[in-house]
């Protein structure tokens, strides 16, 4: 049968790598192929991430943030204040000049330093989300709290101390959203973990139960 | 004449909104060394949770902002 269509020779072309070979970049460093976003809330084998006293033999299996949804407060008050000086000219109209003892070169330090407070408020708000992080590996439950600069708690457990893990999802929002809290409940007089407004909260503890089986088969 | 009746004059509303923004910003400015180094102390917690690169770009640039505003109200106003 003769060939209706023989492709040409692909030399020089470049051939896709294979999605399962680790990329590898110029300098020869691997380079992570699931890594976290600077918008990621929830990962499951997160590679690149390292913490304090990381064990060499230890594995993220999941990353969680807040869900990005609860950022919408901040965003939209921030975006509030932003349109907020538009709509001066109107109260100038009403009021010329509201505050007369005020030298005229000085307003444009005044909206400049207005429009950097607004700024610095949408940053502290997102890196207070940014760095509020827990991490579930498969020795460990760790809880990073990081909230408006001041406040900075790290707190770890040992999988194995784990006993319980449950989640309640209340609210039509939450519920729409897929979010919850997750509460990690540990042996005896040790604290609790709770993963606040965490996504799939209902993943994360079939995972985290899975990672409790396992290791309560592997050490009985 | 007297020791009020000298610094009078500059004790006016535009020489007081001029040391009141120069003090507020310098607090500013504070506050932002702050934020450094807290971005700086967290990310040595933890890495490669994001993009550590634009973190601290970002705050450097509100640091920048605000030095130069400081500068800037010093000579000007």
């Amino acid at each position: 049968m003769p060939d209706i269509f023989i492709a040409e020779p692909t030399e020089g072309i470049a051939v896709a790598p294979n999605e399962s070979a680790p990329l590898v970049d110029d300098e020869g460093i691997q380079s992570p192929q699931n890594p976290v976003h600077l918008f990621s809330a929830f990962k499951k084998d997160p590679d690149g991430i390292n913490f304090q006293d990381k064990e060499d033999d230890e594995k993220i299996i999941l990353f969680i943030r807040r869900s990005f949804i609860t950022n919408v407060k901040w965003i939209f008050f921030g975006s509030l204040l932003l349109v907020t000086p538009l709509f001066l000219p109107l109260i100038l109209r009403f009021f010329p000049n509201p505050l007369p003892f005020l030298p005229n070169k000085s307003y444009f330090f005044f909206v400049a330093f207005y429009y950097l407070i607004i700024a610095t408020y949408w940053y502290i708000n997102f890196i207070s989300w940014y760095f509020n992080i827990s991490l579930v590996t498969d020795k460990r439950v760790i809880d990073i709290d990081f909230s408006n600069l001041v406040y900075k708690d790290v707190a770890a457990t040992k999988i194995n101390l784990v006993q319980d893990v449950s989640f309640a999802q209340i609210g039509a929002i939450r519920t729409f959203f897929d979010y919850g809290d997750v509460l990690v409940q540990t042996a005896g007089t040790l604290d609790n973990f709770t993963f606040e407004s965490a996504p799939q909260p209902e993943n994360i503890v079939h995972i985290t139960e899975d990672l409790i089986g396992k290791r309560n088969e592997l050490f009985g | 004449m007297n020791f009020l009746d000298k610094i009078l004059p500059f004790i006016q509303f535009g020489f007081l909104t001029k040391i009141g923004f120069l003090a507020v910003d310098l607090f500013f400015v504070l506050f932002l060394v702050v934020a450094v180094r807290q971005v700086y102390a967290m990310n040595s917690i933890i890495s490669g949770s994001g993009n550590p690169f634009i973190i601290k770009l970002a705050v450097f640039v509100l640091l920048f902002v605000a030095v130069s505003l400081f500068l800037t109200a010093l000579v000007i106003l």
